[in-house]
């Protein structure tokens, strides 16, 4: 009687095709459904209120010499068992290119595996006009003057419902659910743009976990913070020029985290796969395990297993179960993000579990997870009192790092005179730059667990096609020595 | 007797219908086929294709807005979709400048150049043009390190709305770029070229695989003090920073919301009489788009007229809220793309009539830069922004390119670059996104001064 096949049917109608083919290796990827709730409000008004649901399928197959990927959202067995003919396909053609045979690690792999995200509040069932209402509210304390000419608080949820299987036998489901909200205020005089956003820029802050995060923030008592600081920002003095202690905010670090370590320690890159686009790495292979990346205070993790992180799943996209992997151990880098195929290519038997793609309409890649630098012991006020003359820096304005995660810049909405050990003066656009290495080596304490925070980035791009990934990152606040800093 | 006449059911429009009173609403339908090959090590590593058909629909219960999305297009889909647009909007705050949905004419169908043969290549076909980079750049300079993509995409786009707004337009690309590179050498040297086309047989890719090739410098990058330096930047660096400006500039957001760096420079000079930029989604020098996602049909837009600003871009909302008219360049209305606004997507600034070696003799001591990296908005007031040079940093010394320079980050606003514009060169080319969604249809030029702020190591 027609009618749609089941999650089941879809799975071993794609598998049945691919296998028949005579690849070596299938697996196919069913999401239905990824769904998305964008609630925003602006200046009072509604903007870009979404409620978007997705579906499709993904079928990837490997012959002795390549990888094929196929995507429909047409979930029909017809348009199954032709998705799974295109990428054999592909495989194929793209073989004949290939001089030698591609490797991939023999890893563990599911059989009938389970991971759902625990939630109190399940986040798509909270009335619109809760969420409005507290949106409405906390966006309206943002206008602390006319010079706020725009203010703007959102909310986010998204989950995505699962099923995997593959050729060797690898089968599991999953429901994960995030979560995240925050708020803006753009403050404006003359030529002069100030923006102060709150728990953070770019969306807010995120989590795996339901609505009961977002009851947490705090937004409307942080709105109207922002709202100040936004307006604050215009009369505020140009941060200092030049070499300074700088000591940076958790949210900040979380980005520096993200962008001068994350990438560069992704295999992919460091052997070559994404130079023609995303770029390389200037981590060299032969250096992992003795690279001197930072100084003894670093410590850093890819943490998949974390309770509450975008980067926290049951299992990868490829069926390998979630890791946590120490990636620098005292300042040594001694472990890299790896998959399956790049894992072998390095030698190692088995894969990190961390090869993630956007939706079924893509195939995995090496991404982030939960990538924390781990915290010290230092409070915050003890980081602050080993400084003379310095700026503190937090929330993220601006972003650039060259190819290779060395040259990077990176710019605040906000900073602050650091005199005496105490906090001073807000100073405006805050840029501060240098290079990888010579940073994390400059690094001097470490804030302790209270100044650590585990965020949630919902924007991470990478691929061809563009692809963007949901990771955490963890970070408390740290101190730097002899940094550039200059106001833009 | 006359025979009734079937027609076949559209479930798409009639999901329209029905409403009640005193709502309206639009929808879009967007089918889209993508493949893409992606090279690296010198090798076919990721063969993609996709074919996604997604359904948005956007509610307005008297001037309260919402949306929602499915690639659930059966009844049951469309009804489930309705419903959530419809949800939304009855608890969505009001947009009190909503001017209701704009009518139009029935059916209609707005043609621009479009490639049907590139819009249906195979499989084996792409595969076929990335192996054709890869076999020009491996003949120039054998055993260098080859990566890079091919893409080649449709999108077929209709917009039907409440008020009898029915259209429909068809768009293709074909897009390619290649890295090559040394990288025992230390530090390593790369060259790049890129190319993008609605017609997959315009693409040339013997021609982009030994261009990069040929641009990879056989002598060691030597390091340049940061500073001001007069720059030729090649067509693949000025697409950056003409993207770049046409958002900080012509934003209908950074407009409404104070934050554009020419919101008090229109109808000034921001740069000399013989610079003229347009957003020309119909042109052939472009990847054509018929109408934009509100079915508004798109016509050109001059952002600088012989060197004076125009005004900003808009969509129904920001058309609304700055009394202006519609300009055709709405985004998708759901998030993330509503939240991003009305931005031009389909530059075009007019060629000169140099040659890349005239732009270079033209320059007693300066840099040739190829392209740029992760560039980024540091100051949107001011229009500043900073990136990174990558694969192919050249030193030129009295008028010649003398070897090739270590890469700098730069640090400046796209006022001074636009400004500074001295020279341009006569071969334009198109630079566009994997999915043809956004161009830039530009030629290299000679810029008198780009600030550098830091060098890195390679």
């Amino acid at each position: 009687m027609g009618g749609r096949p089941s999650v089941e049917d879809l799975l071993r109608t794609a598998l049945g095709v691919a296998e028949a083919s005579g690849v070596m290796y299938a697996d196919v990827r069913l999401v239905a459904p990824q769904r998305y709730v964008h609630l925003a409000v602006r200046n009072g008004s509604a903007s870009a209120l979404t409620d978007a649901r997705r579906e499709g399928l993904g079928v990837r197959v490997r012959t002795d010499r390549a990888w094929g990927f196929a995507a429909t959202s047409d979930l029909s067995a017809a348009s199954a068992r032709s998705t799974a003919r295109i990428a054999v396909r592909l495989a194929r053609a793209a073989g004949r290119t290939a001089p030698n045979r591609l490797p991939v690690t023999d890893d563990p792999v599911p059989k009938g595996g389970r991971y759902a995200t625990p939630v109190r509040r399940d986040p798509f069932d909270v009335p619109r006009e809760e969420v409005l209402s507290l949106l409405t509210d906390a966006e309206a304390r943002l206008h602390v003057g006319p010079e706020v000419k725009s203010g703007l608080a959102s909310f986010q949820a998204w989950e995505e419902t699962k099923s995997f299987a593959s050729s060797a036998g690898a089968s599991f489901q999953s429901h994960i659910v995030h979560v995240g909200a925050g708020v803006s205020a753009t403050a404006v005089r003359g030529s002069s743009v100030q923006r102060r956003s709150a728990p953070t820029s770019f969306g807010g802050d995120f989590a795996q976990a339901g609505f009961e995060f977002v009851e947490g923030i705090g937004l409307a008592e942080r709105a109207a913070t922002a709202g100040r600081e936004a307006r604050a920002l215009l009369s505020a003095r140009a941060c200092p020029t030049g070499r300074t202690a700088l000591v940076l905010g958790s949210d900040q670090l979380a980005l520096q985290v993200h962008e001068s370590v994350g990438h560069a320690v992704e295999l992919d890159r460091i052997l070559g796969s994404e130079a023609g686009f995303a770029g390389t790495s200037w981590v060299r292979p032969e250096t992992i395990g003795h690279l001197d990346y930072g100084s003894s205070a670093m410590n850093v993790v890819a943490d998949a297993t974390e309770p509450g992180g975008l980067g926290t799943f049951g299992w990868d996209d490829e069926g390998v179960p979630a890791q946590r992997t120490p990636i620098v151990q005292a300042g040594t880098l001694v472990g890299v993000l790896s998959s399956r195929e790049w894992a072998a290519r390095l030698g190692l038997s088995r894969s990190g579990g961390t090869a993630r793609a956007q939706g079924p309409e893509r195939s995995p890649l090496i991404r982030m997870t939960n990538v924390d630098l781990l915290p010290g012991d230092l409070s915050f006020d003890e980081l602050l009192e080993g400084v003379d003359d310095g700026v503190y820096l937090e929330t993220n304005r601006s972003w650039s790092i060259d190819d290779k995660r060395l040259n990077f810049q990176f710019g605040t909405e906000v900073g602050r005179r650091i005199v005496n050990g105490e906090l001073g003066d807000l100073v405006r656009n805050p840029l501060y730059s240098g290079m990888t290495p010579e940073f994390w080596r400059s690094m001097d304490a470490v804030g302790n667990r209270a100044t650590w925070h585990l965020w949630g980035v919902t924007n991470c791009g990478k691929g061809q096609p563009g692809q963007v990934a949901r990771v955490g990152h963890g970070a408390p606040a740290a101190r730097f020595r002899g940094i550039a800093v200059r106001g833009g | 007797m006359s025979r009734p006449v079937r027609r076949s059911r559209d479930p798409f429009a009639e999901a329209l219908g029905g409403l009640g009173e005193g709502r309206s609403a639009d929808a879009r339908r967007v089918r889209t086929r993508g493949i893409t090959i992606r090279f690296a090590n010198g090798r076919i590593h990721q063969p993609h294709f996709d074919e996604l058909t997604h359904v948005s629909f956007r509610v307005a219960d008297g001037c309260r807005l919402g949306t929602a999305t499915t690639s659930d297009t059966s009844d049951r889909g469309l009804a489930l979709v309705r419903e959530s647009a419809l949800g939304l909007a009855r608890v969505a705050p009001v947009e009190p400048k909503f001017l209701g949905f704009p009518a139009g004419g029935g059916p209609s169908v707005v043609r621009v150049p479009f490639s049907e043969l590139t819009a249906s290549l195979s499989p084996e076909a792409v595969t076929k043009l990335a192996e054709r980079v890869l076999a020009a750049a491996e003949e120039v300079l054998p055993g260098s390190r080859i990566a890079g993509a091919v893409n080649v995409g449709q999108e077929e786009l209709r917009v039907v709305n409440s008020a009898g707004l029915d259209r429909r337009s068809r768009s293709s690309v074909a897009q390619a770029s290649v890295l090559v590179d040394v990288p025992e050498k230390d530090p390593p040297v790369s060259g790049w070229s890129e190319g993008a086309h609605w017609d997959g047989a315009r693409l040339d890719p013997e021609r982009l695989g030994r261009e990069a090739a040929e641009r990879v410098a056989r002598s060691e990058p030597k390091s340049v003090p940061p500073g001001a330096y007069r720059v030729v930047l090649r067509g693949s660096a000025l697409s950056d920073v003409l993207a770049f400006f046409a958002h900080l500039g012509f934003s209908g957001h950074g407009e409404e919301e104070g934050w554009s760096c020419l919101r008090r420079r229109r109808g000034a000079r921001i740069a000399p009489e013989f610079v003229t930029v347009t957003d020309d989604p119909r042109s052939q020098h472009t990847i054509p788009q018929g109408i934009d996602y509100e079915g508004t049909a798109t016509r050109r837009t001059a952002l600088v007229d012989h060197g004076i600003a125009g005004p900003a871009v808009t969509d129904l909302l920001t058309a609304g809220r700055l009394r202006r008219e519609l300009t055709g360049h709405a985004p998708p209305p759901e998030a993330p793309w509503g939240e991003f606004g009305p931005s031009p997507a389909h530059l075009v600034l007019n060629a000169g009539d140099a040659s890349e070696n005239e732009l270079v003799r033209e320059t007693r001591r300066g840099l040739l830069v190829t392209r740029f990296h992760y560039v980024r908005v540091v100051d949107p007031g001011r229009g500043v922004i900073t990136g990174m040079t990558r694969d192919g940093t050249y030193r030129i010394e009295r008028g010649e390119v003398v070897g090739p320079a270590r890469n700098l980050r730069f640090t400046e606003s796209v006022l001074t670059i636009l400004r500074g514009l001295e020279l341009l060169g006569r071969e334009r080319r198109i630079y566009s996104d994997e999915a043809g969604g956004s161009s830039v249809t530009t030629p290299s030029a000679a810029v008198r001064s780009l600030r550098f702020t830091s060098a890195t190591l390679f």
